[in-house]
């Protein structure tokens, strides 16, 4: 992902080493043309002033420089020459300036004819010397704007990231805002460019929750509007038995059919509130062991009308969570087992610290499940059909996803193993364990 | 026995009161908490089972206001409210008994002889189940129509079991019941009077749940 931060910092360095370069470069070449009209006009002096000097006196009057070299001709003959070595013309004897190539290097020559004397000066100046003066000076010039160039990146970054702090601070908030938070982002000294999107998260926030708030109150009302006709339904079934002989096989699909609208209601009801939204503030530290104790009282009629044996093992142990979430997660895997167990079999339910954890394990001695079914297991309406449920699966296959609901709620791993009985499936819910002190 | 039954949906109003005069109840029906306050005012009921979803008031502000009247007036709520929390402020709130919709007939019908047993005027005491029954005004057990002698911790227990049949009570659920604040229990107390109870009433009559508590079968 690309940092706006990182684009503004980086472009603007670029763009202004970008023209720092060039206002130097232009810079350099100017003063390197202007320095050259100042030597020129250095030469054409040092020339008048060998022309104006008697003759004879030039090696006396004139410092040796290595960077200078002189001739003065007169009607083609040399009467004067800055080294002996010096006899033939430098340069061709045309007043003005010009280059020539002698001695080994390039020089800058300036011929100046004296008419009084009849005299013809020809001066040269080395030109690399010249260079190197010209660029030591130019070079203290220009170098002070590209050594700056570091300091204004360093200042550039500073700003921007000062600049973007309320932005940073905005993402942090949000970055840090649990799922079911739905209070107004507060932000310290907005600037105005971040108010709008404040605004528009502030009440998007409070759109969501009046959302949820709305959702919740119709939940409870659906609740209330399915749970009565269910219950009118059950009382009118109860009465109608005593009218109807015994065994009447329509009369039990129907008491079949209330019997899993009830349950399918109920289902429903709680996966709506295992959402994150309705959870996690109403936590409190619990015993999973008196917990289940109070579960298996309540639904063991319906292992006694499959004579199967239900046992619960184990000790306190305590855990965070919603107690009635919890509820529903171990009433929804015993129902599980009590449906898949045959008649006669056994379930086992095992409460009991494991390490760093607490081990929730319903253990049935059913038919299993394979090991590939694993992972579907836990999915919405999801009921196998291969090992188990051919004929007995009367559920709705939203228990186990419940389970599953409710066991990331509690940051718990739910899991299925072999179970340890002949056959059967395991199911394993492993919560963080907590002290039981506070 | 004179019941009110507040309940505004008629289809289940019509089921319940069909249900409980076949039980031999007298059954009044109103749909409003006004109209309930008024026959509570007028002439009160020995029961009133109270369905907390009505159309003119809180179900809860009825019950409170019936509170204010009567102090002792046995209400069994009803409600499609469902949660721990609705539960306690049920009871909080002065209710006798919660049921949860949709609830068995069985059920309430149970909940209703709790009821009735504890303002002392039904006619028959005794709860039978299979062998055993046990008379609640004089607080003899019979076993195959023979007295059995209980102590008290005996009887409170029987009487628990017998009275919720059918359901498992929790360990602590009946020391709860058997032993007031501050009384210590002994570990296996509960077990020793189990065994007593065993050794008069038939080795069969109560059941262990494993890990969980005790119960007698429904009849």
């Amino acid at each position: 992902m690309s940092s706006m931060r990182l684009y503004l910092i980086t472009a603007t360095l670029a763009v202004l080493t970008l023209f720092n370069f060039v206002a130097a470069l232009q810079g350099y070449r100017a003063s390197l043309a202007e320095a050259e009209q100042l030597f020129d006009n250095q030469l054409r002096q040092t020339a008048e002033l060998i022309a104006n000097l008697p003759t004879g006196h030039f090696e006396s009057q004139l410092r040796q420089r290595d960077n200078l070299a002189y001739q003065v001709w007169h009607d083609h003959e040399l009467l004067a020459a800055s080294s002996s070595t010096l006899r033939d013309p430098i340069t061709e004897l045309l007043p003005g300036f010009g280059h020539a190539n002698f001695d080994g290097y390039r020089w800058r020559t300036l011929v100046y004819y004296d008419g009084q004397q009849d005299n013809w000066v020809v001066a040269a100046e080395r030109t690399d010397l010249r260079y190197m003066l010209a660029e030591s000076v130019i070079t203290q010039a220009v170098l002070p704007i590209l050594l700056g160039i570091p300091f204004a990146g360093l200042l550039i970054w500073l700003i921007v990231s000062h600049g973007f702090k309320p932005l940073r601070d905005l993402s942090e908030q949000l970055k840090n805002k649990q799922a079911n938070d739905l209070t107004p982002v507060e932000i310290p000294d907005l600037k105005s460019e971040l108010e709008q999107v404040n605004h528009s998260i502030n009440a998007l926030m409070r759109r969501l929750g009046t959302a949820l708030e709305r959702e919740k109150r119709f939940t409870a009302d659906a609740a209330h509007e399915l749970r009565t006709p269910i219950s009118a339904l059950k009382v009118q079934l109860h009465n109608l038995k005593e009218e109807i002989p015994p065994g009447n096989e329509s009369f039990s699909q129907l008491e079949a059919g209330v019997e899993r609208m009830q349950h399918l209601v109920e289902q429903l009801l709680s996966l709506y509130r295992s959402t994150p939204e309705e959870f996690s503030h109403h936590f409190t530290r619990l015993n999973l062991y008196r917990l289940a104790q109070d579960v298996i009282a309540n639904q063991h009629q319906d292992f006694e009308n499959k004579q199967q044996v239900l046992e619960l093992n184990g000790v306190d142990a305590y855990v965070e969570g919603d107690p009635f979430a919890l509820t529903t997660m171990l009433q929804n895997l015993l129902s599980n087992a009590n449906k898949y167990t045959p008649p006669g079999g056994s379930v086992r339910v095992t409460v009991e610290p494991t390490g760093n954890h607490i081990c929730l394990k319903v253990e049935d001695s059913g038919p299993g499940i394979a090991p590939t079914d694993y992972g579907k297991v836990f999915e919405r309406f999801q009921r196998l059909n291969d090992k188990r449920g051919t004929a007995v699966a009367e559920g709705c296959g939203l228990g186990l996803t419940i389970v599953r609901h409710i066991a990331d709620l509690h940051r718990a791993r739910a899991s299925i193993a072999p179970s340890s009985f002949a056959s059967g499936a395991a199911f394993i819910i492993l919560f963080e364990r907590v002290t039981p002190h506070d | 026995m004179q019941i009110l039954l507040v309940e505004d949906d008629r289809p289940l109003a019509k089921g319940l009161q069909t249900a409980l005069r076949k039980q031999g109840y007298s059954i009044n029906h109103v749909e409003t908490g006004e109209a309930c306050l008024h026959v509570v005012a007028t002439e009160p009921p020995d029961i009133i089972i109270l369905d907390l979803g009505l159309p003119d008031m809180d179900g809860l502000k009825v019950l409170q206001k019936i509170r204010d009247r009567q102090a002792t007036l046995p209400v069994l709520l009803l409600t499609a409210r469902d949660t721990v929390d609705d539960k306690v402020t049920g009871l909080d709130s002065g209710a006798d008994d919660y049921l949860a919709k949709p609830f068995d007939m069985t059920e309430l019908l149970a909940r209703l002889r709790v009821l009735e047993r504890r303002l002392g005027t039904v006619k028959s005491t005794r709860i039978h189940i299979g062998d055993v029954s046990l008379d609640t005004t004089n607080q003899t057990a019979y076993f195959r129509d023979e007295p059995q002698e209980l102590s008290r911790k005996e009887y409170m227990l029987l009487k628990s079991l017998m009275e919720n049949a059918g359901k498992v009570l929790t360990r602590s659920t009946l020391e709860a019941r058997l032993y007031s604040w501050g009384e210590e229990v002994c570990s296996n107390a509960l077990e020793v009077h189990i065994h007593h109870l065993r050794k008069k009433l038939g080795s069969d009559f109560i059941k262990t749940v494993r890990g969980v508590g005790y119960k007698v079968a429904k009849p």
